[in-house]
């Protein structure tokens, strides 16, 4: 694929556009790039598609195969799958805390301990999620700055 | 693996610890006049050991609620009952003498319980706000990177 790039006056729109034969899985998967690095994640709500700014997702949470990308008071459903969201997001300070969740590590507010070893993520608009006990050295470990969580 | 070994162990000597304290406030009400040997220091142990089962045998694969936590705490606590009372008296039925004995015991593993639940509640709370100063260095770094950019 030719790769060209085009300089623009200040006035105009910046603008990327691809020329293809055909619209493909290849392409979507561009797309998709260019939409998260731009800070979107492309997600669903009664059949009608969204781009979600990552910026405002608190929490993303796997119940029954299906995802779901939770904002301060909306909650959109992805095609993704949790890991694959999770790999796309570490950079953006998204950090995995149970089997079925990961949470944005700047919506937190405060950290409590819950019962049994685990601790509750107290979020911004009130809402709590569970640390559980398998995943607290990891959370702890990207708190300190000792490891990953792309912050 | 590490860290619920860790939780057990320490789950251990609490329990041993308060069952000490509890042996020798029931001793004092009920039996002020006993003496024993040393074999007395085994019990201890032995109620530190059997309250650790139902921590190695209760292990859930998926995430439980707080509630479903809690009721899980109840049931937890409700076998260590029916364990410690079987080992006390031996597997026999608890006759009609027995029943304050039975009943101070059963008084003492809900304190007990409690007191260890409350104890492992404060460590994970030091635990907690430690994360929670960590976690607004990181937003303030993070804020600060940004503001950089």
């Amino acid at each position: 694929m030719e790769i060209r790039v085009e300089q623009i006056g200040d006035q105009e729109t910046e603008y990327i556009e691809i020329g293809c034969h055909v619209r493909d899985a290849r392409v979507n998967e561009l797309v998709r790039k260019l939409q998260l690095w731009q800070g979107r994640v492309e997600a669903f709500r009664e059949e009608r598609q969204y781009q979600i700014a990552i910026a405002d997702i608190y929490y993303i949470e796997a119940v029954d195969e299906r995802t779901f990308l939770y904002l301060e008071k909306d909650c959109y459903e992805s095609r993704k799958r949790l890991y694959e969201l999770e790999a796309m997001l570490e950079e953006r300070g998204f950090v995995r805390i149970s089997k079925s969740v990961i949470v944005d590590l700047m919506k937190v507010t405060a950290i409590r301990p819950a019962l049994n070893g685990r601790f509750l993520c107290r979020l911004r608009n009130g809402e709590d999620v569970i640390i559980s006990r398998k995943y607290v050295p990891a959370v702890k470990a990207i708190l300190r700055g000792e490891k990953g969580g792309g912050l | 693996m590490r860290d619920r070994f860790k939780e057990i162990v320490q789950t251990f000597f609490i329990i041993v610890t308060l069952v000490d304290a509890a042996m020798l406030i029931l001793g004092r009400m009920f039996r002020p006049e006993q003496q024993f040997g040393y074999e007395i220091f085994i019990y201890p142990l032995i109620y530190g050991a059997i309250g650790c089962v139902p921590s190695l045998l209760m292990r859930e694969r998926r995430e439980l609620t707080v509630r479903q936590t809690v009721i899980r705490e109840a049931v937890h606590m409700m076998l260590l009952v029916v364990l410690i009372l079987a080992f006390l008296f031996g597997g026999r039925p608890v006759r009609r003498e027995d029943v304050p004995v039975a009943a101070g015991v059963a008084v003492s593993v809900v304190v007990i319980y409690g007191l260890v639940t409350l104890i492992g509640w404060m460590l994970d709370l030091r635990t907690a706000n430690a994360m929670t100063e960590d976690l607004r260095r990181l937003q303030q770094r993070a804020a600060e990177e940004d503001e950089a950019v």
